[in-house]
């Protein structure tokens, strides 16, 4: 068998220089994404988004994007060129701090224009309809799945050095098996499935909609369904990635040129299914409702300012929401106030960090001679 | 407006100086005076509510209290609150002069808001008959 290291080294090359390209277009287009009454996470007047001050802080930003996506490019094809990958990886890295940078820079000159925003509240008394698409039934799939291939890889247990792939290097070289390394790849997988099922749940029950009634919230219930549809099939795609390296008998550097591409391509259909619904689908709004939509006080996402620590991070103990619509960026957030959301925030931190305990636990191998 | 009328829905302000779990009171206790609710029918949870209005789940917790009291609601641990089958209280001797300070205050908004007298009575009526065919048998 046929080792292509440089060329495998290419596509994950290319794959990262297409998520920095990606992260540059989403900090591009990001202000306008937003609801027409939030303008860089703050509550302005109804129509500022459009007027020349609001324009010149866009501008501003945009310029400071440009200028750190060139430096983020420049570190990335110097990787490329000296053939390291620690250096490809330092280029989206540079790129999303500076992006979040020129984010917190606009919003400070965005501020003094804010007003506060609505205190009315509304809530709809009859049933909520159905958020998840196909129910529990389909949310179960993707851990009926890992207990199939966890099945299926215990059954072959003896042929598991040449099944388990993921124990070779990625130039092909094989690395020392040792008994514990599939039920910690496993465990890794079960935490990551539990730690969106808890992110799916809280769509459906955690989340406070910003209009309980009339085609707002129509638009909105059809953005909370479409994102909770991104992530259950996020769920079956890890887990179905994860059963196919964890069952591939022959490992010739396929791995990473198919996962790493296939990875870029789905979070672009994501980010354009997302960008074309605009957060909490305000860009659905229709031609007869634009007239009417300007409403004298603003709306936003009725959530106070001050409760959005730098624009990113709310925290408001009065509120009993889990999940808020995010103020700077496509989807949801988390209410940090509520003690559930740092369990999420726990579960998802332990995904990564269960083969890095093991790691050091002498668990996992390590690359052979 | 504190609360809204049309069928199901609750509004309330927090920018009002009536406290939030009295609005929400008010608003549950409007619709369930208007029939919009069958006994025995469930109301959304405490949690449920509080989620969607903003608020603190204390204070839905305040205001199914309140209703309980009133005779209108059932609380049920693990089951939430279940709308009761209430017989209509005798109005007491003070439960008018209760009711005429606060309709004293709401008028007097009104016309200053512009809205003629003849206006405000129609609408009070109309209101109040609503309600009553709603309500009857």
């Amino acid at each position: 068998m046929t080792h292509q290291p440089i060329s495998i080294v290419v596509v994950i090359a290319a794959s990262i220089g297409g998520i920095a390209i990606l992260n540059a277009v989403i900090f591009w287009l990001m202000p306008r994404l937003t609801r027409p009454d939030l303008y860089f996470a703050v509550t302005v007047p109804p129509g500022f988004r459009d007027g020349r001050e609001a324009t010149s802080i866009l501008r501003r930003y945009r310029t400071e994007l440009i200028f750190f996506s060139v430096l983020a490019m420049s570190v990335f094809l110097t990787g490329v060129a000296w053939f390291s990958v620690g250096f490809v990886s330092v280029g989206p890295i540079i790129q999303t701090v500076a992006g979040f940078i020129a984010f917190y820079r606009a919003r400070r000159q965005t501020l003094p224009h804010a007003v506060p925003p609505t205190m009315i509240r509304e809530a709809e008394l009859h049933q909520h309809e159905k958020v998840i698409p196909g129910g529990w039934i389909a949310a179960g799939g993707p851990f009926l799945l890992l207990a199939a291939c966890a099945a299926y890889l215990w059954t072959r247990e003896a042929e598991t050095p040449a099944l388990f792939s993921g124990l070779w290097h990625v130039n092909g070289q094989l690395i020392e098996l040792r008994g514990h390394t599939l039920p910690i790849y496993l465990i890794t997988v079960f935490a990551i499935l539990t730690s969106m099922s808890l992110v799916l749940y809280g769509l459906a029950h955690w989340v406070r909609p910003v209009h309980a009634g009339g085609r707002e919230a129509t638009r909105e219930l059809k953005f909370r369904r479409t994102v909770s549809v991104i992530i259950l099939v996020t769920e079956y795609y890890v887990t179905l990635e994860a059963s196919w390296i964890m069952s591939i008998t022959h490992h010739n550097g396929l791995i990473p040129v198919v996962t790493f591409p296939l990875t870029v391509v789905f979070v672009l259909v994501v980010l354009l299914v997302l960008g074309r619904l605009g957060q909490g689908g305000s860009r659905l709004l229709a031609a007869e409702d634009a007239s009417s939509a300007v409403s004298v006080v603003p709306i936003g996402d009725r959530t106070p300012d001050c409760h959005w620590k730098l624009g990113v991070f709310y925290f408001n103990r009065d509120d009993s929401a889990v999940i808020v619509e995010k103020r700077f960026g496509l989807g949801y957030g988390l209410n940090f106030a509520r003690p559930i959301a740092w369990g999420i925030v726990l579960l998802i931190l332990m995904a990564p960090l269960i083969p890095i305990l093991a790691h050091f636990t002498r668990f996992l191998p390590r690359a052979g001679a | 407006m504190m609360y809204k009328l049309d069928g199901r829905m609750l509004r309330i302000d927090l920018a009002s100086r009536v406290p939030v779990y009295e609005q929400i009171a008010n608003g549950l206790r409007a619709e369930l005076v208007s029939g919009e609710f069958n006994p025995g029918e469930k109301l959304p949870t405490v949690r449920t509510l509080a989620i969607d209005l903003g608020v603190h789940h204390n204070t839905v917790a305040e205001a199914y209290r309140q209703l309980a009291n009133e005779g209108w609601l059932e609380l049920r641990r693990h089951h939430g609150a279940i709308v009761r089958d209430r017989d209509q209280p005798a109005a007491g001797s003070d439960t008018m002069e209760r009711f005429k300070r606060p309709l004293h205050e709401l008028i007097a908004k009104g016309l200053s808001d512009g809205l003629s007298p003849s206006s405000l009575a129609r609408e009070l009526i109309e209101i109040a008959r609503r309600l009553e065919r709603k309500t009857s048998p």
